[in-house]
């Protein structure tokens, strides 16, 4: 399909921008701020979702694409695309897991477009939420079909009708990352600025908010801002998918430890592709701080992260998956790697 | 050898089958060459048209209303606020088209709609935009109907019906040699399982459609089709016009794999919606139009039997084979599944059974390699395992086992030893037989896997016509009504005119794709193209050169037998190097008198069978903790006879390996249960694979002329090497990880549910 009939304006400043959003009352259907439309527009063609007026904040002032060391972290503006954050010289060593991420996204030409701020705000890749010839409750209608329909890439955590409506999973890798790396997103709205850990950006959608975000629909996305690392903190990103690259991922996870005189400190664990948003596995975590780093520590940790999995029909192979991945980048992480 | 018919009733020329043979080892200077594209520049130029290039003045964009239901009556279609709709010139549907009978059993547009993305109306707009805009306003209404999805579910007893005949189509089919009972019963092993195989979508990059435009009652209709031919006829017969009236032309081509081997729907409708807007007409279907509602690889269940000595020696073959053909017999949708199993090894006792199953999907038509592609992957899974429960090596076996005869026909194969030598080739190019499995890395473990083939096609589909025109300056054009769907036909076919004409590639201009300006050629399937025109065109060339040396008798004061052309210059037994002619100064002479040459393409031998046959060898590397499967290596020797432009030869071998790969490990076309939606009828969900997953592949090449075959000694090339490729990753898979997997695809999801159950290796 070709998208439906919209508006296009373009705001000068993020201070438009919001009134521009603001002015339809936050009604997210009739206005959308658009930046790189990596998402937006293929759910436009989808005929999934049909905004009357897009707002474009490419050039508003007070949004960029920045990457900056600031106090002893790394901010990065909303702007910022998938191939900055690939290989930016500040991604390294601690933050490296966001640049992993980010250069396993996609396509390269996918990243040369996409932002970081629209890869946290994309919606799920459902094939039932994207397809207009199957209703489902994420797009405002009743049942979830992939419940109990082709659900081989949906959710294996919370996954019980009386848990969520949805099953569908949270599609970003740099959101993984940058949970692992203690990340806080700055939001602008008509009230002015609010700064809140990512771990809270993200929710699961409920009856009234069938979203992924707790972003207003009048606010915008200003910034990231990665706080100073735990010092000879590492961070990895690994990632299966059905097929080499340019694929979503089956299960990605981010893993960041802390060596501190051999015993890991400050463990994170974040995966993606299994819940309706990235999970923390804070079972695992606690499993690995103040723990000697080795094979059979990274087991037990791995094994407590899907300790609550309750796959559907059709993925229980992402339990030993996410597994096998979690061995593995902790390995990597801990510097253990073969 | 093949000799042209004497009764035919008329000679158009000359046929093939007169002309010597070029012999292996024949000294031929233009032939055999890596000679580039010569359509190379304007593709990378984009100066190529191709269907959804053509701009015509006035033009108007058609897009196609689909069922939202898998099986379905219309019972309201108000297409009137659509029709009203600014900019929209035409709308079409069952209420206003004409009563076109189409498939076998329904209209162009019909009420009963069998799948969903049957074609329920059409519109043509000043734009796509707005053809889609008005799709949207079209109010419809239908009542659904009980459907079925997959073959357990179509084959069952009280299953919904798309037919009042029910879901069978046809009787099965049954092919028996021998006695079957006997045969298991004299084996000393039997190896009994079955295999599944899924809905592969072709995905051409360029999608169906095309381009109709009247000028007063006469049509002309550029289709991305394998056959310009079939669809002048189909749209002929459909719009009730004389032949004469109807032009089809197709340039270039962005792949067709066999899904645009017939007419379609879109050819006839944007006809209709030309006539009635009175402007041409552009009809492209989008990515998810073309993954519903024009083809797909018909997913198999095949239970496959095997019974073997001790020796290795068969003693039984057996297949029952049923087969998903979708919604609609379209032609070409029943695949030939049981054919590898009658043919590939030698066998006394062998029993075929095919049944056709209708579903209330989108219909199946023919794939690179219809049937055998999914076969093979039964076959030569079923031929490892029974090598290891003989403790014999799985190439042994097939030595052991290969056939040098059309066992279904009785007839020996023109090419007897073919498929011995590409055992042979494959296995030293890879190193089979010094092959050392290297050490268990962590989870990762290596595997090797070998599969072979048989095809029906690549021997030439006669008849077929070129012509050959001389022009004053020497130069030729070369006529003929075949195309180029992609695989580099223009190029093959032209270095057999200019080696046959003795000259550069660069005076030999060669035109196809068009019904109007050249003689007929049959539809581009069956790897058929270079094996059925090659001969034809030169067949023209030596007509065109034997004219060419009467007229140069008289002025070079020679005996025309006396005549060769070499590098355009006319040579003269006896006479030095440098006495030679330019051609041109002959043509200059005679002009405006024009030399024309026609050729035709005799029959295949009628005592012998031509067949192609090929091997294939793979390293695999399984990662047992995630699943993945990565292919390391692939070595690929097929028999395609003389190799007429080694280039274009590699690139087919690439080209198909690359799909099999895909169809080993990713592609799967996904049917909702609930709704009978295609869940992945685009490029994001359907995983085609990327060059991260494509390995190094080496094609060796066996190039024996198959003299026999036809006087070029060339056969086709194009559908082969997809067979193999995916039944021998799976054996390398089990040979990596000891569990056998017989259904494909072998994703993440199926290797690790099978090591999750793993069962006892065999």
């Amino acid at each position: 399909m070709t998208m439906q009939p919209f508006a296009y304006e373009r705001a000068a400043s993020v201070e438009d921008a919001i009134a521009g959003l603001a002015r339809v009352g936050g009604d997210a259907t009739h206005t959308r701020p658009l930046a790189g439309g990596t998402d937006l527009l293929t759910l436009m063609k989808a005929d999934v979702f049909a905004p009357a007026r897009l707002i474009d904040v490419k050039r508003a002032a007070g949004l960029d694409s920045g990457i900056a060391a600031t106090d002893g972290g790394v901010t990065v503006g909303a702007l910022a695309t998938l191939a900055d954050l690939e290989r930016h010289p500040l991604l390294v060593g601690p933050y490296l897991a966001l640049a992993e991420a980010a250069g396993s996204a996609a396509s390269p030409q996918l990243r040369n477009v996409a932002t970081v701020g629209g890869n946290l705000l994309q919606r799920p890749r459902c094939w039932y939420f994207r397809n207009p010839r199957t209703p489902c409750w994420l797009k405002g209608g009743d049942g979830c079909p992939a419940r109990d329909g082709e659900n081989q890439h949906h959710a294996i955590f919370d996954t019980r009708r009386d848990d969520r409506p949805c099953v569908a999973v949270h599609p970003s890798d740099p959101a993984a990352a940058l949970l692992a790396l203690d990340a806080e997103v700055t939001l602008r709205g008509p009230g002015g600025e609010r700064t809140l850990p990512l771990a809270a950006f993200f929710a699961s959608p409920t009856d009234e908010r069938r979203l992924e975000t707790t972003l207003l629909p009048d606010e915008l996305l200003l910034s990231i801002r990665l706080p100073a690392p735990p010092p000879g903190a590492r961070s990895v990103y690994r990632k299966a998918m059905d097929r080499k690259v340019w694929a979503f991922a089956l299960v990605g996870v981010a893993a960041r430890v802390n060596l501190d005189g051999g015993r890991i400190a400050d463990a994170r664990l974040i995966l993606s592709g299994v819940a309706n948003v990235p999970r923390r596995a804070t079972a695992a975590e606690a499993v690995l701080d103040g723990a000697a780093p080795d094979d059979e520590l990274f087991a037990r940790a791995a094994d407590a992260a899907l300790a609550d999995a309750a796959p559907l029909s059709r993925n229980a192979y992402k339990v030993p998956l996410a597994k096998a991945l979690i061995r593995g980048a902790l390995a990597d992480a801990a510097g253990m790697g073969t | 050898m093949p000799t042209p018919s004497g009764e035919q009733p008329q000679r158009l020329g000359v046929g093939s089958g007169e002309l010597p043979r070029w012999e292996e080892g024949a000294d031929l200077s233009i032939v055999g060459r890596a000679h580039p594209r010569v359509e190379g520049d304007a593709k990378v130029t984009g100066g190529a048209q191709y269907a959804s290039d053509v701009r015509l003045p006035g033009q108007l964009y058609a897009r196609v209303l689909r069922s939202p239901y898998a099986h379905a009556r219309l019972t309201g279609l108000d297409t009137g606020r659509a029709a009203a709709l600014p900019g929209v010139h035409a709308v079409l549907s069952s209420a206003n088209a004409p009563e076109i009978a189409w498939y076998e059993d329904s209209l162009l547009f019909d009420r009963t709609l069998r799948f969903v993305g049957d074609e329920v109306a059409a519109v043509a707009a000043e734009s796509e935009e707005i053809a889609d805009d008005a799709l949207r306003l079209i109010v419809d209404a239908y009542e659904p109907l009980p459907f079925v999805l997959d073959l357990d579910t179509a084959l069952a007893p009280d299953a919904p019906k798309l037919r009042p005949s029910g879901n069978l189509n046809g009787e099965p089919t049954v092919y028996e040699r021998g006695d079957l009972a006997a045969g298991l019963r004299d084996a000393d092993v039997i190896v009994e399982e079955t295999y599944v195989t899924q809905a592969a979508l072709h995905n051409c990059l360029e999608p169906h459609g095309c381009t109709a435009a009247w000028d007063g009652d006469r049509l002309t209709l550029w289709s991305s089709t394998q056959s310009v031919f079939d669809v002048r006829q189909r749209v002929a017969e459909a719009l009730g016009l004389p032949e004469h009236h109807v032009r089809v032309i197709k340039q270039h081509m962005g792949g067709g794999f066999g899904s645009k081997q017939i007419a379609w729907k879109q050819d006839v409708i944007a006809a209709l919606l030309a006539k009635e807007s009175g402007r041409p007409v552009q009809l492209m279907l989008d990515r998810e139009a073309e993954n519903l509602a024009v083809g797909n690889r018909n997913p198999t269940r095949q239970r496959v039997r095997l019974g073997a000595k001790r020796d290795g020696t068969l003693t039984a073959i057996a297949v029952d084979a049923a087969q998903q053909i979708g919604a609609h017999p379209v032609g070409g949708e029943g695949a030939d599944v049981p054919a590898i199993y009658q043919n590939l090894y030698r066998c006394p006792n062998v029993r075929t059974e095919q049944r056709l199953v209708f579903t209330n999907t989108g219909p199946a038509v023919a794939f690179r390699a219809p049937g055998h592609v999914e076969a093979a992957f039964a076959l030569e899974q079923a031929m490892d395992q029974l090598a290891r429960a003989l403790d014999l090596d799985p190439l042994e076996l097939r030595r052991r086992n290969y056939a040098d005869q059309d066992q279904a026909e009785g007839k020996p194969y023109t090419l007897p030893e073919a498929l011995g030598r590409c055992y042979d080739l494959a296995a030293d190019a890879f190193g089979w037989a010094g092959y050392q499995k290297p050490p268990a890395a962590g989870p990762k473990r290596r595997g090797v896997g070998l599969a072979a083939h048989d095809w029906a096609g690549g021997g030439g589909s006669p008849p077929g016509y070129a012509w050959v025109k001389w022009n004053a300056d020497g130069s030729v054009d070369v006529v003929t009504g075949t195309q180029d769907i992609g695989t580099g036909a223009r190029t093959g076919l032209t270095q057999v005119a200019a080696e046959e004409l003795g000259l550069p590639m660069d005076r030999v201009a060669l035109h196809l794709g068009d019904t109007a300006n050249g003689p007929y050629a049959p539809v581009s399937s069956g790897s058929a193209t270079q094996s059925t025109i090659g001969p034809a065109i030169r067949a023209a060339a030596a007509d065109a050169k034997r004219q060419l040396f009467e007229a140069a008798s008289e002025f070079l004061e020679a005996p025309p037998e006396a005549m060769t052309i070499r590098d355009g210059k006319i040579h003269v037994a006896g006479e030095p190097e440098d006495r030679a002619t330019p051609v041109g100064d002959v043509t200059a002479q005679i002009a405006p008198t024009m030399i024309q040459g026609h050729g035709e393409r005799g029959p295949n031998p009628e005592d012998k069978s031509v067949r192609t046959v090929g091997a294939q060898i793979v390293e695999v590397e399984v990662d047992t903790e995630t699943g993945e499967v990565s292919v390391c290596r692939v070595v690929a020797a097929h028999d395609c006879g003389r190799i007429i432009n080694p280039t274009l030869v590699d690139s087919q071998v690439i080209g198909g390996v690359t799909q099999g790969i895909g169809f080993a490990l990713f592609e799967d076309r996904v049917v909702d249960a609930g709704t009978g939606v295609v869940l992945n009828a685009n490029l994001e969900d359907y995983h085609v694979p990327t060059a991260a997953d494509v390995p190094p592949i080496r094609n060796v090449h066996l190039n024996l002329p198959d003299r026999e075959a036809n006087p070029t000694g060339a056969k086709g090339i194009g559908e082969p090497p997809l067979i193999p490729t995916a039944p021998a990753i799976a054996n390398a898979v089990y040979d990596a990880i000891g569990v056998r997997i017989r259904e494909l695809p072998l994703s993440r999801r199926r290797v690790l549910d099978a090591l999750a159950t793993r069962e006892a290796p065999r």
